[in-house]
């Protein structure tokens, strides 16, 4: 029906993003550029420039490096799949890092009062629940713009985080909460899960083949089938060896891939999974066809709570204290926004992944981490993060249909 | 009832699918429509026409439940019913296609024809509906059979996302979502409105299998052309009241058109 014109860049672009793994690649170019330039070629031109250097010291690519940047990133992450989720219904939730803020706090509060910090954490993912959903329920019911409901959730809960805090700062002991970041997965046991996992999704994709061609529906390529399975066995191997060599995989990385696992499976194979999408696309769409638009909403922030809190959790974890400055206060917020955004999640709505969310994530971090290790200022860190942001924007404005441009 | 019965239209057709009478509806000061009649049988295309303001839409939407009819009488088969919202007129079997087709342009075909009515694999009833997994095979399967129902032959992947596809298998789509669901009378507005004419071709098509595979078809358009081509009856509304329904055979354009504007003087050679 349509002419078959050769394509201009913007719309080869356009048509990659629509596939599935088309998604990942201007997020992982963009790390491979960011690990290139600070794992390589800094390195080198280092060497080269300076007459007394004996070798090249790879610091930023060292296992250790690595390892330091997966621990950093974990929070980010953590809150990015979050936002991912209400992005997806084309709203926005400012108030996340503040969440996590007060979750983390009031996690502080409990195992200090002696309540075990199972049941502490429980309370506390249930609080962020709340959090989350009350501002949902502003945002469906009172039909309030997100954007306004969520900025004036962050000046709230940030003052709620100095009311639950006094002091600005709580040193966290408890054993399971540390655990958290402190377990450390044996190598072997690593490797073990790693191998299981790519097996469980050869076994899965393989099983879908089959079912297809039972049910004569159009088959995937060979290509596809494997290039899939192997994609994801790169990424597993390589992570889990890399952190290998340096320690082992810890506890908190597992738990997160677990905690965007179940996350990515709800938004993309469930119903409610579905209906997000729609509602992100078209909302009139969704509500004509008998979807309670605004209990979806809700139902949404209230999930962006609850990884908020299961943020803040990890982070009282990781750093053994939980305080202002490093969650309502920081830059975890932006951060984290961006981490979704730069993973290739739409702002306009219907269009992004959870995962994709990790890798931005790595993206934040590697840039951070990098610009850390060649001396940059932080004001330098400022700029090439904003610099990053808006072409991950950029790329974003670029790829959406041309139909629904204007909004 | 089979194609042959289409040829019989006017006090001998076949009771209508669908038939109301005497419907009102007043919007604040403003008489929309003055007591119109209007029906429709399987197996026939009613061509709704009339000028900017003569109640077409307001009319489709009270059929579609989307407004509540301040008086008036309904009939499913010359039973009388009550349509009061869209639920309603699903359950009874009337389906309408907007102008604007509402659908998720991020989604793919396959989803698009079963949002909101998803399958879900069987095996998970500790979790509650909507978060079961769902059956996207059979999903997929669902809506090959519609398409291949509708034989929109230019849709090459019902994995295919409905953002990169022309508008006449938008609206074909669109129409398979409206058909799939247990339905036996579609109401379109305006379908081919803002198409070229290829995709135009492809929409008039759909149309004519939809009359073919024994639905009652309400085909609202300004085209005369289209028109013409693919409805069995006309029926004409100006300023909120019924001014004719003729056999499309019958009649012509210049004479729909005047009917239109003017109105008419005697209600001779009326088909309804």
């Amino acid at each position: 029906m349509q002419p078959n014109s050769p394509f201009s860049p913007v719309e080869r672009l356009r048509r990659l993003r629509e596939t599935r793994l088309g998604s990942f690649v201007p997020v992982l170019l963009a790390l491979a550029a960011i690990w290139l330039y600070f794992g390589i070629a800094l390195p080198l031109w280092e060497f080269w420039g300076d007459q007394d250097a004996t070798s090249i010291r790879f610091i930023f690519l060292s296992p250790r490096n690595i390892y330091n940047l997966f621990m950093q990133s974990a929070v980010i992450a953590t809150l990015a799949v979050g936002i991912t989720v209400v992005l997806l219904l084309g709203e926005i939730d400012l108030s996340a890092a503040a969440t996590a803020g007060v979750c983390a706090a009031l996690l502080g509060v409990l195992v200090l009062a002696g309540i075990p910090g199972w049941t502490a954490c429980l309370i506390v993912m249930a609080v962020g629940v709340a959090m989350g959903a009350a501002q949902g329920l502003l945002i469906a019911y009172v039909g309030i713009p997100s954007f306004v409901v969520t900025l004036a959730g962050l000046l709230g809960y940030q003052g709620l985080m100095q009311k639950i805090l006094p002091t600005g700062n709580l040193n966290i002991s408890d054993p399971f909460v540390r655990a958290i970041a402190r377990i450390l997965v044996p190598d072997i046991w690593g490797l073990l899960l790693a191998t299981l996992l790519v097996v469980a999704i050869a076994a899965l994709a393989l099983r879908r083949q089959a079912e297809r061609k039972l049910r004569g529906l159009e088959l995937d390529t060979a290509t596809t089938l494997w290039g899939q399975v192997a994609f994801f066995a790169i990424i597993v191997f390589a992570a889990v060896l890399t952190m290998n060599a340096y320690r082992s995989v810890p506890l908190l990385i597992i738990l997160l891939t677990g905690v965007t696992a179940i996350v990515g499976w709800v938004t993309t194979s469930t119903p409610f999974g579905r209906s997000i999408f729609a509602v992100g696309g078209n909302a009139e769409s969704a509500r004509r066809v008998g979807m309670n638009v605004k209990r979806i909403r809700v139902a949404a922030f209230g999930i962006v709570g609850l990884l908020a809190a299961i943020g803040g959790i990890f982070g009282a974890s990781r750093y053994g204290s939980v305080s202002y400055t490093a969650f309502a206060g920081g830059s975890l917020l932006l951060e984290s926004i961006g981490a979704a955004v730069i993973g290739g999640t739409s702002l306009f709505g219907g269009r992004g992944s959870v995962w994709n969310a990790i890798l931005g994530a790595l993206v934040i971090g590697s840039l951070g981490n990098g610009l850390d290790l060649s001396g940059a200022s932080a004001a330098d860190k400022l700029m090439f993060s904003g610099a990053i942001l808006l072409l991950a924007v950029a790329i974003d404005a670029l790829s959406r249909p041309a139909g629904n441009g204007q909004r | 009832m089979s194609l042959e019965n289409n040829k019989q239209v006017g006090p001998a057709a076949p009771p209508p699918r669908l038939r109301v009478a005497g419907i009102e509806k007043r919007f604040g000061g403003v008489h929309a429509l003055k007591g119109v009649d209007f029906e429709v049988a399987r197996g026939e295309v009613m061509a709704l026409v009339g000028d900017n303001g003569a109640g077409k839409s307001t009319l489709m939407k009270i059929l579609a439940g989307a407004l509540t009819s301040d008086e008036g009488d309904f009939f499913i088969d010359e039973k009388p019913v009550a349509i009061s919202n869209p639920h309603d007129a699903g359950a009874l079997g009337i389906q309408i296609v907007y102008q604007d087709l509402a659908l998720c342009e991020n989604l793919d075909v396959a989803a698009n024809l079963s949002l909101g009515a998803e399958p879900v694999k069987s095996g998970w009833q500790f979790l509650p509906r909507i978060l079961r997994p769902l059956d996207d095979l059979e999903m997929e399967v669902r809506a090959q059979t519609a398409i291949d129902r509708l034989q929109v032959r230019t849709l090459k992947s019902v994995r295919a996302k409905v953002g990169g596809l022309s508008g006449g298998q938008r609206q074909a789509i669109a129409i398979a979502r409206a058909v799939g669901a247990e339905c036996s009378v579609v109401m379109l507005d305006e379908p081919t409105a803002a198409l070229g004419v290829a995709q135009t071709r492809q929409v008039l098509d759909v149309v004519k299998r939809l009359r073919d595979t024994d639905h009652a078809v309400v085909y609202i358009s300004h085209n005369m052309r289209d028109i013409f081509e693919v409805s069995d009856r006309i029926c004409i509304l100006r300023h909120g009241a019924n001014v004719a329904t003729w056999k499309t055979s019958e009649t012509t354009a210049d004479e729909i058109v005047v009917a239109m504007t003017a109105g008419l003087d005697n209600g001779a050679n009326n088909a309804a």
